[in-house]
């Protein structure tokens, strides 16, 4: 469904979806949610190194926040004990409050930073939390695509 | 509880867990109604109230514990597993803390596992810090609801205490008239909670202790940490903490929200882009060649996966993929041979097209023959010694190239078919198209050819005598080598171990031309990421062991038990650790593409890779197609599973990458198959070289 929206929206805007990039989780420090913040060799044309640690280090910030056990985290859990886990329909669990503005955030990167430079970020909850992808577009127009090059040498042969 | 992938009801699945609702309702309803009125009267208005807030506290954590998703990851989409590319190993290591830890590729879901994430074969899902799969709660038991877990288990051995201890009070209290109704509902109350009070306290007493060093249940049964450090304890308060305080995790699999599209529109920003020159131009011309291509390689390397990620997975008719195969195997020989500085440098260009003559001459007059091992003689010369010329070619317009090469329409389109697997295994509605298709082609299959490959040092039982005898329940399994070879270059010749001068005999490593090449023109190359060299054997020997699939579907009675003992392995869970003890591991088998390939056949997993880690991917295969497990777990029955080629493979493969990670399960069989080889001798070899053992490989 997403790829089909992508192939829509690439139709109607020119682009074409060239590659995507994955961010792989940084597992250095256990389990917790953080991404690594390598520059991934596929972006160099593409974005400033800077802007893209920026963004990294903001959402490893944020993650670490939505799992950080304190005041807000014990009183949700004796609540939570409390009512017999009811309060969870009612209540937005701390992480749930922070995911929502890593969603924010993410949105507003792509449409100040990153979709002016033909990338797209998505949401690492809709990949569970292991990587982040950024669709990397080109014009489809340009005759520089790789992908497309060999794709209709691929095609030219068959 | 959360929906199981493919949504796999099972009736014997809700017993354990219907049992354990029933009885801790029934009981604890009992107990309210004729013993809470005597509590209340006789001792105190306290014990019915503590009672019934902890019956509260059970409830509401077996219902949690029952129906919360333990956080399941959701399968990888296309485009990461794409990325990820099948050809790679079957490891990857992370490290945490310092500590290095293993992420196993899952077949299943596409994606290396994050510690302590671990596949649930029951739920067909991995899970993320997986503790085990609870039967009374049929769920697993992970990262969201671990705690809820862990606090139904201490508040029902609390609730069997209490109902004990007040059942036994209430016996006490009325001996005379113990067979009235109340009395008889009282005994059997106590009696209940009296059966299942030490299994309880046992496993709430167990989990307290895992609660407190920091591990889960799979890690503890496992093994993982035993005498070693466990990287991912906080310290006993810490871990006690994290369990019971930490914030709810998110359910991965939800709804993703309605969000306002981004606008993508060109003319794009881009950042200055500093313009390196590609190489710095040595004095010496071949290395400037060398580094030329190296250079040139990387954009290869790069660029393939980008051309696949742009379009979407390319279900053709395998005929159609041909050529893209043959671009593929290029660009696999390129990464190939600058990627194995491991080989030694003693042989020579000169020395290939001599050991390639006598091969193609043993080949024989027939002109299919010919014209298999002329072509696969000028592959591997074009090869090694000139490698701008093929790096050009690549460049330029490899298809054409190939196509020029190969002209077997068996070869290329059994080449294609192999490389729709690739693709096969994302569509998992067609798991059985290439088959059928192989199946056809395989029953095509020309005469018997051999193929020139590598140079071996390794005795083997393959002796050229054996591969060229012709008898009929040998043809297929011989047969469907010619088309691994083409594919596969540095196939070891084997009948021309015999053959060889000395000096190539006793090279310390298993070598094929291109990997002779590799040390002799390169071998400043030192790449540390064998990945490259692992994925292209991988992605071969995924090919091979379809084509024996199908040479063995298409004739069972070809199947020989000369190699039984080797090829038994497979279906084993546990090998002998004597095995895992062996060098490097050659990376066909247990491979992701390996993996990946049998999925391609309608598995979703990978079968008997040794590890009770992988009792999951077993136990999903067990749905699958039967004739792959008909093929594996009768692999000692089967021995002849493996082609000649695989073997080579084997034996050339472990002394290859040295850094390819070894002692790994699923890399066992391969382990234990080089390990049978190599204790052959070359006597030995030749004496097996009999049909009747050869038959088989």
């Amino acid at each position: 469904m997403a790829t089909e929206f992508h192939n829509l929206h690439d139709l109607r805007q020119g682009t074409s979806l060239a590659t995507k990039v994955f961010i792989q989780r940084d597992y250095s420090d256990g389990t917790i949610c953080k991404f690594q913040t390598k520059f991934p060799s596929e972006l160099e044309s593409r974005i400033e190194r800077a802007l893209f640690e920026d963004t990294v280090k903001t959402l490893n910030s944020f993650y670490c926040e939505a799992e950080k056990i304190g005041g807000q985290s014990y009183l949700e859990g004796c609540l939570a004990c409390a009512t017999a886990y009811i309060i969870f329909l009612c209540m937005e669990t701390q992480y749930e409050k922070v995911l929502k503005k890593i969603s924010t955030y993410i949105q507003e990167q792509n449409e100040k930073i990153y979709g002016p430079r033909g990338l797209l970020i998505t949401d690492p909850i809709e990949r569970g939390m292991r990587v982040i992808e950024i669709s990397v577009y080109e014009d489809r127009g340009s005759s520089g695509s790789s992908s497309s090059r060999s794709s209709s040498a691929a095609s030219s042969t068959r | 509880m959360p929906p199981c992938a493919g949504d796999r009801l099972k009736p014997g699945a809700f017993i354990p867990v219907a049992t354990a609702a029933v009885l801790l309702l029934g009981s604890s309803t009992l107990f309210f109604v004729f013993i809470g009125p005597w509590l209340v009267e006789s001792v105190s208005v306290a014990f019915p109230i503590c009672a019934g807030v902890t019956f509260f506290f059970v409830l509401a954590n077996f219902t949690m514990a029952t129906f919360m998703d333990p956080g399941v990851l959701p399968r990888a989409s296309e485009d990461e597993d794409k990325e990820n590319d099948f050809r790679g190993p079957l490891y990857r290591n992370v490290e945490v803390r310092g500590v290095q830890v293993r992420m196993k590729w899952c077949a299943s879901c596409h994606f290396y596992r994050p510690p302590r994430c671990s596949h649930c074969s029951i739920c067909d899902n991995c899970v993320e810090e997986f503790d085990h799969h609870c039967p009374w709660v049929n769920n697993c038991i992970g990262k969201r609801n671990y705690r809820y877990f862990f606090l139904f288990l201490l508040s029902l051995s609390l609730h069997i205490v209490a109902v004990f201890g007040c059942g036994l009070l209430y016996i006490l209290d009325h001996l005379q008239d113990l067979w009235a109704l109340h009395g008889t509902v009282t005994l059997v109350i106590i009696s209940v909670s009296g059966l299942f009070f030490l299994p309880v306290v046992g496993l709430a007493c167990f989990h307290l202790v895992l609660v407190a060093r920091g591990r889960t249940t799979n890690e503890q049964v496992t093994g993982k940490f035993q005498g070693g450090v466990n990287p991912f304890t906080k310290g006993c308060c810490g871990n006690m903490e994290f369990v019971l305080c930490s914030p709810l995790s998110p359910r991965y699999i939800s709804k993703p929200r309605k969000r306002k599209p981004v606008q993508v529109q060109p003319p794009f920003l881009r950042p200055e882009v500093v313009k390196q020159s590609p190489s710095k131009i040595p004095d010496n011309p071949i290395q400037h060649e060398v580094l030329s291509n190296k250079l040139h390689l990387k954009e290869k390397t790069e660029v393939p996966e980008s051309i696949q990620l742009s379009t979407p997975p390319p279900l053709l008719p395998p005929k159609h993929n041909c050529n893209l195969l043959k671009s593929h195997l290029d660009s696999m020989e390129e990464r190939l041979r600058y990627n194995r500085p491991s080989f030694s440098s003693d042989h020579t260009s000169s020395e290939l097209p001599k050991t390639l003559e006598p091969i193609s001459r043993m080949l024989g007059p027939s002109p299919q023959n010919e014209d298999v091992a002329s072509t696969q003689a000028r592959v591997c010369f074009h090869d090694y010694s000139s490698e701008p010329n093929l790096d050009r070619q690549n460049e330029v317009d490899p298809v054409s190239e190939r196509s020029s090469v190969l002209q077997d329409p068996h070869l290329t389109s059994l080449n294609s078919r192999s490389h729709s697997l690739r693709h096969a295994h994302q569509q998992r509605n067609r798991p059985l198209l290439p088959a059928h298709h192989a199946e056809g082609l395989a029953s095509n299959l020309p005469q018997k050819v051999l193929l020139p490959g590598g140079l071996s040092n390794r005795s083997s039982s393959l002796s050229y005598d054996s591969l060229v005898s012709s008898r009929p329940g040998e043809h297929r399994s011989v047969t469907s080598r010619p088309h691994l070879g083409h594919q596969i270059p540095y196939l070891p010749l084997d009948s021309t171990l015999g053959r060889l001068p000395a000096q190539q005999r006793h090279s310390p490593r298993t070598c094929s031309p291109v990997f002779m090449s590799a040390s002799r023109h390169s071998p400043q190359l030192q790449d540390p990421s064998q990945a490259l060299y692992d994925s292209l054997s991988r992605g071969v020997m995924a090919s091979i062991q379809e084509r024996k699939e199908l040479v063995e579907r298409e004739d069972p009675q070809a199947a020989c038990t000369s190699d039984s003992g080797l090829y038994d392995i497979p279906s084993r869970r546990s090998l002998p650790p004597a095995s895992l003890s062996r060098g490097p591991t050659p990376p066909a088998y247990g491979s992701r593409e390996f993996l990946l390939s049998s999925a391609a056949y309608g598995y979703s997993s990978r079968w008997g890779l040794g590890s009770s880690s992988t009792s999951s991917l077993t136990r999903a295969s067990r749905t699958s197609g039967s004739s792959l497990q008909s093929h594996m777990a009768g692999s000692g029955g089967q021995g002849r599973s493996l082609s000649p080629a695989y073997r080579s493979l084997d034996r050339q493969a472990p002394h290859c990458p040295p850094t390819v990670p070894s002692s790994t399960y699923a890399h066992q069989n391969l382990l234990t198959y080089s390990s049978g080889t190599d204790r052959r001798d070359p006597s030995a070899a030749d004496t097996q070289g009999s049909p009747e053992t050869l038959s088989g490989i």
